[in-house]
């Protein structure tokens, strides 16, 4: 309402003009009707989260992103292995995991929702440099490891394309380093992900491959417990490879990103953790599509890519090994160029150092270093002669594992601190299941590590 | 020049030979360029923490790692009222703090102290990674790299706790000398609770300057975490659709409250605007324009707006109507035309009555081009009776069809 300039003119909007609305057109539909003094008007200029499932889907995003990354190239190889050597074993593990990654991953968005600030940055700022500095270093061997599985499955899928890994992973780092400095990564992204799209064969693929659902639900809800030592290794693999420290970064720094305060945060509990059993529901398939195939004519160790391919079979044929390739690709190629650059983002994040590729390399060198060297040494790794290729990516995953528990403290810590989160600090509830998925991952490391370690000295702890 | 990060490590003695672990130091006041070191931070017996006032130091003694005091027992236990109007460099060290020299957000890794008249000032923050070094290293890295030192006087201190301006200690608001621009600018580097406190600092024209030009999720995020009478005195003197823009995304009961403890006046504009979908030329108009009846001479008019002008934001044009009772929109008379004319001439005989005029309930983006394309700084909104609902403005205009990511960093000519 314009302010007049008279007297009278101002009695009228002191006596509350009704305030005329010129006929509006059907397709604008109304919003809200509030009364406001006593006058009753429809609002339609406000923007908010629709109620209902159309909201729900609005919010999801982040935590979808996060924990589907996990399907990666070391993902893929664990939970393949994880199917061709015990079947529907294993399932139990990930059902398990699946809780846990939700739990895990809902306390970091909330931590990013509260704070509006990045996991190393907290912990800078809350527990001093020097645990700053261990963080970063746990972070760095965490990230770097899964950075080298990226490389490596590139070369792999390549491979299987029919291109040399000694030409693709060269070519494929400068090609990253590139796009990412320079480039529109942004863009490429996408496409990135829509190479990913392959992956969703493996619940068609675990259907046509007729598995015995008794035996699968036995699998998921019967936890069989082997006191062997492969049988362990694995799943300390799964639980580093389904909640990986990464993943904790990346969704906290994107509800950061996403500008979500936190008198909005409670939609977005659904997305991490939808997120969390959408992607793990894809991890179940996938062991479930290769034991269906290839464990049920014989227990086995996945030594290529070439085999976890197989699993794909009964979907597309013969184009298995070209298409599961082509996905392995996609999924490497994404984790490779946003690991690096979110390591090196968050560990400059923590020190305050100058950081962003907008920035020249004279005024962020060591944001540019640290990104430059992930993606060297990530690369270089992967192109060692007659590299032990499912080992490493297994091996990988397993140190995440280890690693893990080290971030769920910090991350516990945290979100359990009332000074840093206010009102969003976790219930009791939240603890029992944050603080027994850190106790079951420790255990299930110090066992791992403990009987390694015992062998070393002639005492054999496991069988097998 | 000493180290606060080397310092923190020194023990307190006294002259009967008792030793305390140092803790940490603390400050009054922030507003003064170096501020004073007021108390030392110490356990010694108690639980709890105690203080002793500077003057109580004796010596420094650098080799030994010592702060000589007269009497450690002469301590009192520190109360966490106390704790509340000082600031404790502990606090500042790994804070984020606002680099104004450089423009840019950093984090503290370590502070220089200096000593002036038996005083320990506060002096200057490390940025660099050199600082990091030489806490991590135990004394084997001592190396100090003056470009990455810099002068308390060009730093401000947030803590992340918006309501801590109200209750806290005093803050240096060098900041408050910065264009909205800048501030905007530099609070986009922050979290949302530290950018929240950053405009609990700054006097209400320029914190809703420095808010309107923050991007819409930030103006949200930080909107939300002011405490209500600040709110409230912002959505009294902003902009109507600024404000309506802003009230329209917080949560519905807050909206609510807000219009009703708003002055009717400003309430009823807010609400008139919130009643247009967004993507509406009512979502993008303003209505806090300049109406005057066209029967009114060029001096009546001078006279009766003379206080009206300084109030809106947008005076570029003055909007003339058949009369005040029905408002129908007749033409249009730019200021200058409005100071430059003769006195006795009615503004009917100086209007533009070829200006075209928009409707409410159009799509605003065919709306936004045609005011761009009009080479007007605003175009009038009108009812399909042609009573004068609002205007929309060139800046509003460009912000419509500029792609989002320009949104804040759009400049705003006329508004």
């Amino acid at each position: 309402m314009s302010q007049e300039i008279t007297q009278q003119d101002a009695k009228d909007l002191e006596g509350g003009e009704q305030l005329a609305l010129p006929t509006r057109p059907r397709d604008l539909r109304s919003n809200l009707r509030v009364t406001i003094r006593g006058r009753s008007v429809r609002l339609r200029g406000i923007r908010r989260i629709p109620p209902g499932i159309l909201g729900w889907l609005l919010v999801l995003g982040p935590g979808l992103i996060a924990t589907s990354a996990g399907n990666d190239a070391g993902g893929i190889a664990t939970y393949s292995s994880a199917g061709a050597k015990y079947g529907y074993d294993l399932i139990w593990v990930m059902v398990l995991i699946t809780v846990s990654l939700a739990v895990v991953q809902e306390m970091c968005a909330r931590l990013g929702a509260a704070t509006g600030r990045g996991l190393l940055d907290l912990i800078r700022e809350r527990f001093g440099v020097g645990w700053a500095l261990f963080a970063v270093v746990v972070i760095l061997v965490a990230n770097g490891g899964v950075t080298i599985s990226e490389f490596v499955g590139i070369g792999a899928a390549m491979e299987l394309i029919g291109i040399s890994k000694n030409i693709a992973i060269p070519l494929t780092a400068i090609f990253l380093w590139y796009l990412v400095v320079y480039g529109s990564y942004p863009n490429v992204e996408k496409i990135f992900l829509a190479m990913t799209i392959v992956f969703f064969a493996y619940p068609i693929a675990a259907f046509m491959g007729h598995p015995n659902w008794r035996d699968v639900a036995h699998g998921a809800f019967i936890p069989k417990l082997s006191w062997d030592s492969d049988y362990i290794f694995i799943v300390v693999g799964l639980m580093g490879t389904t909640i990986t420290p990464y993943m904790q970064l990346f969704q906290q720094s994107s509800l950061v990103e996403k500008g979500v305060a936190r008198r909005h945060y409670g939609p977005e509990r659904v997305d991490a953790y939808f997120g969390s059993i959408f992607s793990n529901l894809m991890s179940i398939f996938m062991i479930i599509a290769t034991a269906a195939t290839l464990y049920v004519i014989r227990p086995r160790d996945i030594e290529t890519a070439a085999d976890a391919a197989r699993a794909l079979e009964p979907v597309v044929g013969s184009a298995a090994s070209t298409l599961f390739g082509i996905g392995l690709l996609g999924a490497s190629l994404l984790a490779g160029a946003v690991l690096p650059l979110a390591t090196s983002f968050a560990i400059c994040e923590a020190f305050g150092l100058p950081k962003g590729v907008s920035l020249d390399f004279r005024r962020a060198r060591v944001f540019f270093g640290l990104f430059t060297a992930l993606i060297v040494v990530g690369a270089a790794v992967a192109l060692i002669p007659n590299i032990p290729l499912i080992q490493l990516l297994l091996w990988v995953q397993v140190l995440n594992g280890a690693l893990l528990p080290i971030i769920l403290i910090f991350i516990l810590l945290l979100v359990n601190d009332r000074l840093i989160v206010g009102d969003l600090k976790n219930t009791r509830f939240y603890n029992v299941l944050g603080w027994g998925t850190f106790a079951l991952i420790t255990t299930a490391v110090v066992i791992m590590l403990g009987g390694q370690l015992l062998e070393h000295f002639g005492i054999h702890l496991f069988g097998g | 020049m000493l180290l606060f990060s080397r310092i923190r490590s020194f023990a307190l003695t006294d002259q009967k030979g008792r030793r305390a672990k140092l803790k940490d130091l603390a400050v009054g006041q922030l507003d003064c360029d170096y501020p004073q070191v007021t108390h030392l931070l110490f356990r010694h017996r108690r639980d709890h923490l105690e203080c002793l006032p500077w003057r109580a130091v004796e010596s420094i003694d650098l080799p030994t790692r010592q702060i000589k005091v007269k009497d450690i027992e002469a301590s009192e236990v520190v109360p966490l009222e106390w704790r509340k109007k000082r600031v404790i460099l502990g606090d500042i060290q790994d804070a984020l703090i606002l680099d104004l020299e450089h423009n840019r957000a950093a984090r503290a890794n370590d502070i220089l102290l200096k000593e002036e008249d038996g005083k320990l000032l506060l002096s200057k923050v490390d940025t660099g990674l050199n600082a990091i070094l030489r806490r991590i290293s135990i004394g084997l890295y001592n190396r100090i790299s003056d470009s990455t030192l810099h002068d308390w006087k060009q730093i401000e201190f947030l803590q992340g706790n918006p309501q801590a301006v109200k209750s806290g200690p005093s803050y240096q608001r060098q900041i408050t000398q910065l264009p909205a621009g800048e501030i905007s600018s530099l609070s986009s580097q922050l979290p949302y609770l530290h950018a929240a406190e950053l405009l609990m600092l700054l006097p209400d024209p320029i914190a809703i300057n420095t808010l309107e030009a923050m991007t819409k999720r930030r103006q949200l995020q930080v909107f939300e975490e002011l405490d209500e009478e600040r709110a409230l005195c912002l959505l009294k003197i902003m902009a109507p659709d600024v404000a309506a823009d802003l009230l329209g995304r917080v949560q519905t009961e807050t909206m609510l409250r807000y219009l009703k403890l708003l002055p009717k006046v400003q309430s009823d504009r807010i609400v008139e605007l919130l009643q247009y979908p967004e993507d509406t030329v009512g979502g993008i108009m303003t209505n806090d324009i300049v109406i005057a009846p066209m029967k009114l001479t060029v001096a009546e008019a001078r006279e009766k707006l003379r206080e009206r002008l300084k109030e809106p934001d947008f005076v570029y044009l003055i909007f003339v109507v058949e009369n005040t009772k029905t408002k129908k929109q007749r033409g249009v008379i730019p200021l200058r035309d409005l100071i430059t004319c003769d006195d006795e001439k009615t503004l009917e005989e100086i209007m533009d009555t070829r200006v075209p005029v928009l409707d409410a309930i159009k799509p605003a983006d065919s709306a936004a081009h045609q005011v761009i394309e009009s080479q007007l700084a605003a175009l009038p909104v009108v009812a399909p009776g042609g009573k004068l609902l609002g205007a929309v403005t060139v800046d509003a205009a460009v912000l419509q069809v500029a792609p989002q990511s320009w949104g804040s960093q759009a400049p705003r000519i006329f508004s």
